[in-house]
């Protein structure tokens, strides 16, 4: 109890307890180091995140380069490391992936892509499973002219004539949060992918243990 | 060859009827007041798991309210299994093995009573929270900080009871159940207060959250409800065979070991943790092997001239199934944990496969062994009330083939989605399709466990009924 305890509890805490945010990482022209704190829309939607229980489905973790094909997949450019959540609470990883990862959502969508998936997964990816949240939207008669926020919805979707449906608060908390999620930079444990030797037209030069002639 | 003492021919002679009466009758209340709410749990459980599955067949069912999204149901699924079922199950035969095998009466009845008055409201309250959106978002650890501070001390209430109980026990070697059962009671407040502690009271930063969180649910599985499902089938196995466990070395080896090396693990590989973390974690994982045979080996030399004796009593049948799920359920996570593997099925239904039968397969029927032999002594003591064999067997039947449809379909599935993952010339949605497809038919599994509980749980009324009735008329003859 107390070996398992000490290694997995205090053990870690010990050695990543305490981590900071790294200076080998420079984010944009700003200067800033990496990581950041979230801004608060994408704080109050890590809440929703957690509130309905995506993490169920959808992990936040990329798999280093020799293991799977997360990289290959698109799903980030580095593995992620404990840099990347120091500012996620709570930290949900996740451990299953009915939908794809998103520890690099914020790279594939955007804001608009996030909330048409929300409202009905099957506009965008036609047999998806992923359940539609129609509660954290408002469907609401047009007022003279469609509000900007409106979804634009397929034909196959889309609210009677009308009619529109508009994002709650907690749809776009939501999107902030998702379209937040970028894990940036290259760090010594997560380094970028090995580049091809270049080819030349040199002679390969004698290998300085080859057998003399 | 060491040959120990067996439940059955303990070194002290067997109570005399009326002492074994006095230990039924002090566990009768606090026991049953465990069980029921522990069974009524496990059929909520069922019913969130069929609604969590049925999303996979139509992801517009129930979607239009927020309490019945699949994150929410599936998180209120798992949290009634484990903490509306499995800690009250596991208390309530731990305590009864104690008191039987120690010869003492329950310490304490009433405050195990108001323990699990207080266990069963928090599980209320939790799950309410769950299904309202006030989750904490970590897989078997669901519960919001409120709930968890009840269910910890009234968990203490319970398992102190438990502790006394067993120091007032009768001189004499202590029987293998008796550590199992003594190492579960303290290792739950140990895990639980934990993870208390560093993910809800006050959280520690960064991924040291899902550490704890990989840490905790590992060890309240494979070690808390392992020893407390180990426990029950120790003592029932020799028990009803009549025949002395095989080697208490053995025994003592499968204890140390897991307790050592089950308590290690539950990272995927390629998480973002130190590497010496994970690494520990697959080494201890395939340490495991050593408890798994050493469980193995005793309990062969145990029954293998008895193998033909699964009809003797029903606790027998749902024991022996119960350990052939464990032995199943251990090696598919040592398998699972090895490099090769995990980076072929982590993040799959793979792991899901052995969640269920580890949980449904192996404890819930190891349970159900121990509530059919437990259940009729404490209405009872000198003359049990009879269960109806036919129910019985139903229950037997759609349980054990609902958990073994699940698990292969979980299990095909899984390792068919990580061979899919892990080539990236499959998009995601054609992933996703094409495991679809089959991970639909695991809703015919839990539908069949479903059915199964309910044809336990008429059974257990019945077995009310005609106890109410027996005593009726005696009180009646009394008058007369």
């Amino acid at each position: 109890m107390a070996c398992s305890w000490l290694s997995f509890v205090l053990g870690p805490q010990l050695q990543i307890g305490d981590m900071r945010p790294t200076t080998n990482i420079v984010v944009g022209a700003s200067g800033q180091i990496y990581p950041n704190a979230e801004p608060g829309a994408a704080h109050q939607g890590a809440e929703i995140y957690r509130a309905n229980g995506c993490a169920c489905c959808h992990t936040e973790q990329v798999r280093p380069r020799a293991l799977g094909s997360d990289i290959n997949r698109g799903w980030g450019i580095r593995r992620s490391t404990g840099y990347d959540y120091l500012f996620e609470q709570p930290v949900l990883l996740g451990s299953l992936r009915v939908g794809p990862d998103l520890a690099n959502a914020g790279r594939r969508m955007d804001a608009a892509a996030v909330l048409l998936r929300l409202y009905e997964p099957r506009a965008l990816t036609p047999g998806s499973i992923m359940p539609p949240y129609p509660f954290l939207f408002d469907k609401r008669r047009i007022q003279g002219v469609l509000s900007p926020d409106a979804l634009r919805l397929p034909a196959a979707f889309a609210p009677p004539p009308g009619y529109e449906i508009v994002p709650r608060p907690a749809a776009r908390a939501l999107a902030a949060y998702v379209t937040s999620l970028r894990q940036e930079g290259y760090l010594f444990e997560a380094p970028p992918p090995p580049q091809p030797a270049a080819k030349t037209n040199a002679p390969a030069k004698p290998m300085t243990n080859s057998p003399a002639k | 060859m060491s040959v120990t003492a067996s439940p059955a021919h303990t070194a002290s002679p067997s109570p005399p009827l009326s002492a074994a009466a006095g230990i039924e009758a002090s566990c009768r209340l606090p026991l049953l007041s465990l069980f029921g709410g522990g069974v009524l749990w496990l059929l909520a459980g069922l019913l969130l798991a069929l609604i969590a599955s049925l999303k996979f067949h139509d992801p517009h069912f129930l979607a239009n309210e927020a309490y019945w999204t699949y994150g929410r149901v599936q998180a209120a699924h798992r949290t009634a299994l484990l903490y509306g079922f499995g800690v009250p199950a596991a208390l309530g035969t731990g305590l009864w093995l104690l008191c039987r095998l120690g010869r003492s009466p329950l310490a304490g009845p009433w405050v195990v009573v108001i323990g699990a008055v207080f266990w069963n409201m928090a599980v209320v309250i939790g799950l309410g929270a769950i299904l309202c959106g006030d989750s904490t978002g970590f897989e078997s650890f669901a519960m919001p900080g409120y709930v968890t501070l009840i269910l910890f001390v009234s968990y203490l209430l319970i398992a102190l009871c438990g502790v006394l109980s067993f120091h007032r026990r009768a001189t004499g070697p202590l029987y293998p159940s008796q550590w199992f059962v003594l190492g579960s009671l303290f290792w739950f407040p140990w895990i639980f207060s934990t993870a208390s502690m560093l993910l809800l009271w006050a959280p520690v930063r960064g991924v040291m959250q899902a550490s704890i969180a990989w840490w905790y649910a590992h060890n309240l599985s494979s070690v808390f409800l392992g020893f407390a499902g180990l426990a029950s089938i120790f003592y029932f196995i020799p028990k009803l065979l009549g025949r002395p466990l095989y080697s208490h070395y053995l025994a003592a080896l499968a204890f140390w070991t897991l307790a050592l090396f089950g308590s290690w693990g539950g990272m995927p590989a390629g998480a973002p943790l130190p590497a010496w973390i994970i690494s520990m974690g697959v080494v201890g994982t395939v340490l495991t092997t050593v408890p798994v045979l050493a469980v193995a080996v005793n309990f062969y030399q145990t029954v293998r001239h008895d193998l033909q004796a699964l009809d003797v009593h029903l606790t027998l049948r749902f024991s022996y199934v119960a350990l052939v799920f464990w032995l199943i359920a251990a090696a598919h996570q040592i398998v699972g944990a090895l490099p090769h593997v995990s980076e072929l099925t982590d993040y799959t239904w793979f792991p899901v496969a052995h969640w269920e039968l580890f949980h449904y397969g192996f404890f819930a029927l190891a349970m159900f062994g121990a509530l059919y032999y437990i259940v009729p002594r404490l209405l009872d003591p000198l003359d049990p009330p009879a269960w109806s064999p036919g129910l019985a067997k139903c229950h037997f039947w759609f349980t054990s083939v609902g958990i073994l449809i699940s698990y292969i379909v979980l299990l095909v599935v899984g390792v068919g989605q990580g061979f899919l993952l892990n080539d990236p010339y499959f998009t995601f949605a054609i992933i996703m399709e094409g495991t679809t497809k089959q991970l639909r038919h695991s809703t015919l599994g839990y539908l069949c466990i479903l059915v199964g509980t309910l044809f336990f749980l008429l059974n257990f009324a019945l077995l009310l009924l005609r106890f109410g009735r027996r005593c009726w008329a005696e009180l009646g003859k009394e008058v007369a």
